[in-house]
C-alpha cells in the first residue's frame, strides 16, 4: 500500500524522465521550432513537479505562488525566443 | 531595434495579462516576509510586464507608458527608500537597517516596527529591480544609444 506522498514522488520521477525526452528534442531538434516547443514543454513539466513537491511537503499555498511565476516567465521567454527568431528570419 | 507586427493573439493576451501581472507583483512584494518572494522577485515580475509590452507592442509604445526618464526616477526612488530606511535607523541610534529603532518614529510595537521596516526595504528593492530590468531591456533593444540618436 502506497501512501499519497510516495504516489506524488513516483509521479515526479516519471515527469523528470519525460523532461529528459523533451531535452533530447530541445538539444537535437532539427529546427528552431522543435527546440522552442521542447523548452516550453520542459517548463510546463517543471511547473507540475513544483506543485507535486508542494503536495509532498504539505505547503501547496507556498508552491502555488512559485509555479504561477514560473508559468508566466516561461510564457514570456517562449514569446521572446519566437520573436527573436522571427526577426532573424529563421522560422 | 524591436519591430512591431500585427499579431492579434499576442496583443490581446498582453492587454489582458499585464494588469494581473502587475497586481501579482505587488502581492509578491507585500507578502514577501511570510511567503516565497520578496522585493527582488516582485520587481522582476513587475519588470516582466513591461518586457511583455516591449515584445508585443514594440519599444515606442512601451516607452510611452514608462519613459526612460521615469525609469531613472523609479530607480533613484527605490534606492532612496532602501537607503533612507537604513539611514533613518542609523540616525535614531541603532545599526544600519536596525528596524527596531523605528518605534521612536511610528506608534507601534517593536515586532510591528520590524515588519514595517522590512516592508519599506522590500518596496525600495522592488522599485529598484523593476527599473534596472526595464532599463536593461530598453538598452538592449536600442543598442545602448540614447533616444534622440537611434
Amino acid at each position: 500500500m502506497v501512501n499519497m506522498q510516495q504516489f506524488f514522488m513516483g509521479v515526479s520521477i516519471a515527469l523528470s524522465f519525460l523532461v529528459l525526452l523533451c531535452l533530447y528534442r530541445a538539444i537535437l531538434g532539427p529546427f528552431i521550432t522543435n527546440r522552442i516547443v521542447g523548452v516550453g514543454a520542459i517548463g510546463t513539466k517543471t511547473l507540475i513537479v513544483l506543485l507535486l513537491m508542494g503536495f509532498i511537503y504539505d505547503r501547496v499555498d507556498m508552491f502555488v505562488d512559485i509555479s504561477i511565476v514560473y508559468a508566466l516567465l516561461n510564457f514570456i521567454g517562449t514569446l521572446a525566443a519566437a520573436k527573436y527568431f522571427e526577426m532573424r528570419g529563421e522560422v | 531595434m524591436i519591430i512591431t507586427y500585427e499579431d492579434i493573439i499576442i496583443k490581446t493576451l498582453t492587454r489582458v495579462l499585464a494588469p494581473f501581472l502587475q497586481l501579482y507583483a505587488l502581492y509578491v512584494i507585500a507578502h514577501g516576509h511570510y511567503s516565497p518572494g520578496g522585493g527582488f522577485q516582485g520587481g522582476v515580475i513587475l519588470a516582466a510586464s513591461f518586457i511583455l509590452m516591449v515584445i508585443s507592442f514594440g519599444l515606442d509604445t512601451a516607452r510611452r507608458r514608462l519613459s526612460e526618464k521615469a525609469d531613472i526616477i523609479f530607480l533613484c526612488l527605490g534606492l532612496l527608500i532602501y537607503s533612507g530606511t537604513g539611514a533613518l535607523c542609523l540616525a535614531l541610534g541603532g545599526n544600519f537597517l536596525d528596524y527596531s529603532q523605528l518605534v521612536k518614529v511610528f506608534p507601534v510595537t517593536v515586532a510591528k516596527a520590524r515588519a514595517l521596516g522590512i516592508l519599506f526595504v522590500e518596496t525600495g528593492v522592488g522599485f529598484g529591480v523593476m527599473a534596472v530590468m526595464t532599463s536593461l531591456v530598453y538598452d538592449i533593444s536600442t543598442g545602448g544609444l540614447p533616444p534622440e540618436r537611434e
